[in-house]
């Protein structure tokens, strides 16, 4: 396994276990990052249009404006520092561990040729695993958002070992806009649900405002 | 500003009519847009249902903007967002590659989105994120699936493409362990669209807080863009091999027809009521997937019914929770004394939603039934017929007395218009000459995408 998949499984599992958002964050920017390293390590000797759409989704969109906007709404909303993503018990981190084992005995099955391949599928199915689980688990609107994010980067992981000649560049640009919507939309119901908790509206009883 | 809801209308009149042309001119198979666009009989049939359907609650959002300017500011809202969402369908339906059909329907996922929100109603904002989060994760899942059988394509030696007439010439290979685990993540992503189990509960919140035009949206159109999204899959990996996926498409299809049963039992909200009947018709449809085969012409039957019998059912539903000011069963009966139309159609919907002859829905159940018993999966029939008859006495128990009870309080209604009933009597009509009489080109279509799934 490569220095920067290693580096990835770190990125994975430390926010698991340090209750904080701003660690969760700096994960997910970290995770954007490797990334970012990986698709470049992967290029052909010169940068197609195609692999600089994946390169700026990645280190745009997934390590600087994801993050940098989720920072900017929990700090406006003066969020309280300790949020856990899973439940603080050694039952919630054995399950996380157990998940990870998993997922790199499936790539064994799947991928059988021990290398590089073997690898990226292994750390992206723990990275896809581990997403779910905190989205199961989740109960908070910011967790949730941060589950949605993992599961989002393990997929892109997932995608930079698959063979990519099908992907015309319109389909790419489409992607990374979505992922930039997805973003977007993840700030505003942060946003939205937390003015929501703060002054509850009450609710119309004119039922005649629905379309 | 107050001309957004009538624009709307011109819109979906253009599109509709587009449509119907398009499906009954072009040649069949046709390929354009260097091999992204498709207009196949999957296609035609899908593209009139939607369009027509589209037309029927753009007319039904003109008619309820003109009763005040609140509802007039919210029309223009829906009017800019459901175009986008339409266009986006449109692609869906139309597209010849796997790919560019997922991020379509991403697309009509984020327009949907916002359109969920009631401003001024905190439950509306919750069930909206929870439909975009649920929505993230399935259609993600369905992405990795897609991944994985370009990875199946790879493992073959051949180049991996998302191209239906490229991997319709590739498909006929023998099953490899990354196709078979790819389309179990497609249908397990593309069912939680769908509103199958596990991945439900987002579906009766979400059906529940929207606006009745919104819900109508969501479960006539987007429904059947989720749909064929699973169904192009399937068209061309199991070309080859019949038996694969359907384990998983009859688990989850009678689980979902499970748990729908029991809610259905259990709740007292008619919105919802409709809701978990929607899950319901997703489990019977995965059913019918599954068996494929003679199965295959139902399922498309009950798939274009239950597109028009969701419509009228939310629609109506609306209209009712307008007036009466409650979602509660208990607090609403003589449905047809007092809302003429909207009893009528909760009734005749209602009927066609239980598969009641003569509605299209009632012939496609049956055909689905001989399928099960045609492919001996016995156990299957008898679970199946066991939760259809449950649903069908939970719901008759709840939703009669709302059409025949005595009313419990004395109302004064405002006259109910014609113009804004017709929609949904156009609904009604297209249902009603599914089960009766079915024009040749319009038969030839069904049987055309049966065919396409495995139909002899």
């Amino acid at each position: 396994m490569t220095g920067i998949l290693i580096a990835f499984v770190i990125a994975l599992l430390v926010p698991l276990f340090v209750s904080k958002w701003r660690t969760s964050l700096l994960g997910l920017a970290l995770q954007g990052v490797l990334l970012a390293a990986i698709a470049y390590r992967q290029r052909d000797v010169s940068i197609s249009v195609s692999t600089a759409v994946t390169l700026l989704d990645l280190v745009v969109v997934r390590a600087m404006v994801m993050p940098a906007w989720l920072f900017v709404t929990l700090r406006r909303q003066n969020a309280p520092l300790r949020n856990d993503v899973i439940a603080p018990n050694l039952f919630s981190w054995a399950i996380a561990l157990a998940l990870v084992v998993v997922a790199f005995r499936t790539a064994d099955v799947l991928v059988p040729a021990e290398g590089n391949e073997q690898s990226l599928v292994a750390v992206s199915s723990a990275a896809f695993l581990l997403g779910l689980f905190v989205l199961a688990t989740a109960r908070g609107t910011v967790s949730q958002v941060i589950g949605l994010m993992r599961v989002e980067n393990a997929i892109a992981l997932f995608e930079l070992g698959t063979p990519s000649e099908h992907t015309s560049l319109a389909i790419r640009i489409g992607q990374t806009a979505i992922m930039l919507m997805s973003v977007g939309f993840c700030r505003w119901y942060l946003a939205g649900l937390a003015r929501d908790t703060v002054t509850p509206l009450p609710v119309p009883s004119e039922e005649t405002a629905d379309l | 500003m107050r001309v957004a809801p009538l624009a709307l209308v011109g819109f979906a009149a253009i599109q509709a009519a587009v449509a119907v042309l398009v499906a009954f001119t072009m040649s069949e198979g046709a390929v354009l847009a260097g091999g992204y666009v498709t207009v196949d009989a999957t296609a035609r049939l899908f593209l009139v249902m939607i369009d027509l359907i589209f037309l029927g609650i753009a007319g039904y959002v003109w008619t309820r903007a003109r009763s005040s300017p609140e509802l007039l500011k919210a029309a223009t809202r829906f009017a800019a967002l459901s175009v986008v969402f339409m266009a986006a369908a449109n692609v869906v339906v139309l597209s010849s590659h796997l790919l560019a059909g997922w991020v379509a329907l991403e697309v009509t996922t984020l327009a949907a989105a916002p359109l969920i929100i009631r401003p001024g109603a905190p439950s509306t904002r919750r069930a909206s994120w929870r439909y975009f989060l649920f929505s993230s994760i399935g259609l993600g899942i369905a992405l990795v699936g897609l991944m994985c059988l370009a990875r199946s394509v790879e493992s073959e030696g051949a180049t991996p493409t998302f191209f239906l007439h490229e991997l319709r010439d590739l498909a006929g290979s023998p099953p490899n362990l990354w196709r078979r685990i790819g389309l179990a993540l497609v249908v397990f992503g593309y069912g939680t669209k769908l509103g199958l189990a596990p991945m439900y509960s987002w579906l009766p919140e979400t059906y529940d807080e929207a606006p009745p035009a919104v819900t109508a949206l969501l479960a006539a159109v987007q429904f059947n863009c989720a749909l064929i999204c699973l169904m192009r899959v399937l068209q061309v990996y199991r070309a080859g091999d019949r038996e694969l996926v359907s384990t998983e498409l009859l688990v989850i299809g009678l689980a979902s027809m499970g748990v729908s049963t029991v809610s259905i039992i259990a709740t007292r909200n008619f919105e919802r009521l409709i809701a978990y009947a929607s899950i319901n018709h997703a489990g019977v449809i995965a059913i019918g997937l599954a068996i494929g085969k003679s199965a295959s012409y139902g399922v498309m039957l009950y798939v274009v019914s239950n597109a028009f019998i969701k419509a009228i059912l939310f629609l109506t539903a609306g209209k009712i929770k307008a007036h009466y000011g409650t979602k509660d069963t208990r607090e609403v009966a003589g449905l047809i004394k007092d809302l003429p139309y909207s009893g009528l159609f909760l009734m005749v919907g209602t009927f066609a939603l239980l598969g009641f002859p003569p509605f299209g829905s009632f012939l496609g159940e049956l055909i689905i039934l001989s399928g099960l018993v045609r492919a001996k999966q016995i156990t299957v029939f008898v679970v199946f017929c066991t939760f259809i008859a449950l649903s069908f006495i939970a719901t008759g128990r709840t939703i009669f007395p709302m059409i025949w009870g005595e009313p419990k309080r004395e109302v004064h209604w405002p006259r109910q218009s014609f113009l804004a009933s017709f929609p949904k009597l156009a609904f009604l009509v297209a249902l009603v000459a599914m089960g009766i009489y079915m024009p040749k080109p319009v038969n030839a279509l069904f049987r055309a995408v049966a065919a396409s799934l495995g139909a002899e």
